[in-house]
């Protein structure tokens, strides 16, 4: 019931999108879906020599994926760190709200420069979107941690080794796993910049930029409503996790 | 505040009336919008917020492609009477590290590049196929309503591109115009920004690896360069202009069997094939990392940090990086001509003469015409300047 409530939205929007192209009655501001749907219901079709919408989704899926896990291997360890300690917390703070601001796209001359054109520079790019979120959210979920948990498992002679292995790390999973979450909806984001760095010949941010080379208003649509569409599916599957493993949360006090 | 600036914009035009007693001047504005590349152009021109745009092959046709627009002048008539014959337009250009440590490969490249070129001139319908593919996978292209096949466009394009290499008096000479173009533009401030003639060729141009490739060409056989053991980066641009590298690597069996100089695709299926191995006499010498680029400044950073030692780019970029101290050279011309300004349907030109009398209307009614050119010191701002010039319009920068 809740989910078809958010259904209704969409589907007015797009019936309101053909309404107003009619009404306006230039494809160039609006283009009517009718040209953009055909190119969505063929996902495995070649699309102007880059590819499908399915081979390119596939790709970007990968690059995500790799700067993702590379930031969350580096975010998480750093995270529980500065959330452990203050003297850490302290002597780095100052430096990542200072690198934080900055667009991950405004990195790309000099990612080019230091990862050469290809998978690392972009991966680089995505690296920068997925990390900040999973750091701080890892910072935010040990600093949150209840004192009294971790007391009682030091007067009980836990070594510091065990306090983080076994209280800290599931005690903040849930705040590190929303990290997750809004880390890898932000990589999804950057993907498109990433795969506007020159050398890049595929992906679906390519696609977009390679439809906009030649003014390709319908598959630059239908490209950004993949984009959406894949975004909306990992939050899913990152909400069913949560919803499953850390319902606790809640209901802990 | 606008009132002052209505105000002083009117001073200044009475001054400029003053003025036109005695010397020839300005009698009218034209704004120019930079888009950064020739993407948004169509989209601008059909939403009405440009009256015309001045762009590479195959931009030019798409307007009257999709019935947005109409083309009133190639870049090859543009004012004064055949300055612009034959203008400089896409160049080869190469790191001169490479070209000083293997000179053989860089001759055989150059060859590879003639030959192509040469089959285009006599292969025009099958070269605008090729293109066709490499662009769009001889797909279809959709303007608004209208949706064409990417053939027609190119085969549209293909006779109003010029497809040469030598890299003759002339054709140096016009290069050397526009190192003046982008001086009055600000755009040099090392090397060429107070070179002499000479100095400016010695630091922009190579033309030995052209002389050794034709000469080899005419001796009927290909030197074999050493063996480059690390790939070699290519980067070039999504223009019908740089047919002859397109051309070279889909027709590469053909090159192979009647030269034995050949770029073989590693993928023979891929649409845009990425890596190729240069071939001479049936033995790889390297192999090509084929990096195509939106734009020829974005090339040449490319260029500066080594990622690509060759590129197939418009000769401004090149100019710049040489002014910068990028070590690179222009061996050779890719094509002449191959741009064009269009104007939306509906306005009342047709010709040259007839968009200028527009401008000057629109401009004394305090509406000047809106022009895109697809960026600052390119080719076709360049062109477009002096025309406009020529004519008794001057430029203003549209401010964003």
């Amino acid at each position: 019931m809740r989910r078809s409530l958010g259904l209704i939205l969409p589907v007015l929007l797009l019936v309101g999108w053909e309404v107003a192209a009619a009404v306006i009655d230039n494809p160039f501001i609006l283009p009517s879906m009718a040209t953009v749907i055909p190119v969505l219901l063929h996902p495995a079709e070649d699309i102007l020599g880059t590819g499908s919408l399915l081979y390119n989704a596939f790709v970007s899926l990968t690059r995500v994926a790799f700067g993702f896990l590379v930031a969350v291997s580096i975010a998480v360890p750093l995270g529980i760190g500065m959330g452990w300690s203050r003297t850490l917390d302290a002597f780095l703070d100052t430096t990542i709200q200072l690198l934080r601001p900055i667009p991950p796209l405004a990195w790309g001359p000099l990612a080019i420069a230091w990862f050469a054109v290809g998978i690392y520079s972009m991966g680089f790019i995505i690296f920068l979107g997925a990390f900040f979120p999973v750091l701080l959210n890892t910072i935010d979920g040990v600093k949150g941690l209840k004192r009294t948990w971790v007391e009682v498992a030091q007067t009980l002679g836990a070594s510091e080794r065990q306090v983080l292995g076994k209280v800290v790390l599931p005690g903040a999973a849930p705040t590190i796993w929303t990290g997750f979450r809004v880390g890898f909806g932000v990589a999804w984001m950057c993907v498109v910049a990433a795969e506007w760095l020159p050398g890049t010949t595929s992906g679906l941010g390519y696609l977009t930029l390679y439809a906009y080379n030649f003014g390709q208003m319908n598959i630059i649509i239908a490209g950004m409503i993949t984009i959406g569409v894949i975004g909306i599916v990992f939050d899913f599957l990152f909400r069913s996790v949560e919803d499953r493993f850390f319902r606790w949360r809640g209901l802990e006090r | 505040m606008n009132g002052i600036k209505l105000l002083l914009l009117g001073c200044l035009a009475a001054l400029l009336v003053a003025a036109a007693c005695t010397t020839p001047q300005a009698t009218g504005d034209v704004d120019i919008l930079y888009t950064k590349g020739t993407g948004p152009m169509p989209t601008l021109l059909a939403t009405k917020q440009i009256d015309g745009y001045i762009a590479w092959q195959p931009f030019v046709e798409v307007a009257p492609v999709a019935h947005i627009g109409k083309v009133i002048t190639y870049s090859g008539d543009l004012p004064p009477d055949d300055r612009w014959k034959n203008h400089p337009c896409c160049v080869l250009a190469a790191r001169t590290d490479l070209m000083a440590r293997n000179p053989g490969l860089v001759d055989a490249l150059s060859a590879a590049t003639i030959l192509s070129t040469r089959y285009i001139t006599d292969h025009p319908e099958e070269s605008a196929e090729i293109v066709a593919d490499w662009l769009a996978g001889k797909g279809n292209f959709t303007y608004g309503n209208v949706t064409v096949s990417s053939v027609d466009v190119l085969n549209r394009a293909f006779p109003t591109v010029k497809f040469v290499n030598e890299p003759t008096e002339q054709w140096m000479a016009g290069q050397v115009e526009f190192i003046y173009a982008l001086r009055e533009l600000k755009a040099l401030t090392g090397s060429l920004a107070n070179s002499s003639e000479t100095e400016s060729r010695a630091l922009l141009f190579d033309t030995g690896p052209y002389g050794r490739a034709t000469t080899m060409i005419e001796g009927g056989s290909i030197t074999m360069p050493p063996v480059e053991e690390k790939p070699v980066g290519i980067g070039y641009l999504l223009s019908d202009h740089d047919a002859s590298l397109f051309v070279a690597v889909k027709k590469w069996q053909y090159f192979n069997d009647t030269y034995g100089l050949a770029l073989r695709p590693l993928d023979p299926k891929a649409t845009r094939p990425d890596t190729v191995d240069l071939l001479v006499n049936g033995v790889k010498v390297a192999e090509l990392k084929l990096i195509p680029g939106d734009a020829g400044p974005q090339l040449m950073q490319l260029a500066a940090t080594n990622t690509v030692q060759f590129a197939y780019v418009g000769n401004p970029p090149v100019i710049s990086a040489v002014d910068k101290g990028t070590p690179v050279k222009i061996l050779m011309a890719l094509n002449t001509e191959g741009s064009g300004v269009v104007v939306v349907t509906d306005a009342p030109a047709t010709d040259w003469d007839s968009f200028v009398r527009w401008a000057k209307e629109r401009s004394a009614a305090g509406k000047p015409v809106r022009m895109a050119a697809p960026g600052k010191g390119s080719i076709q701002d360049v062109m477009l300047r002096y025309a406009l010039e020529e004519s008794g319009l001057s430029i203003r920068e549209v401010q964003a």
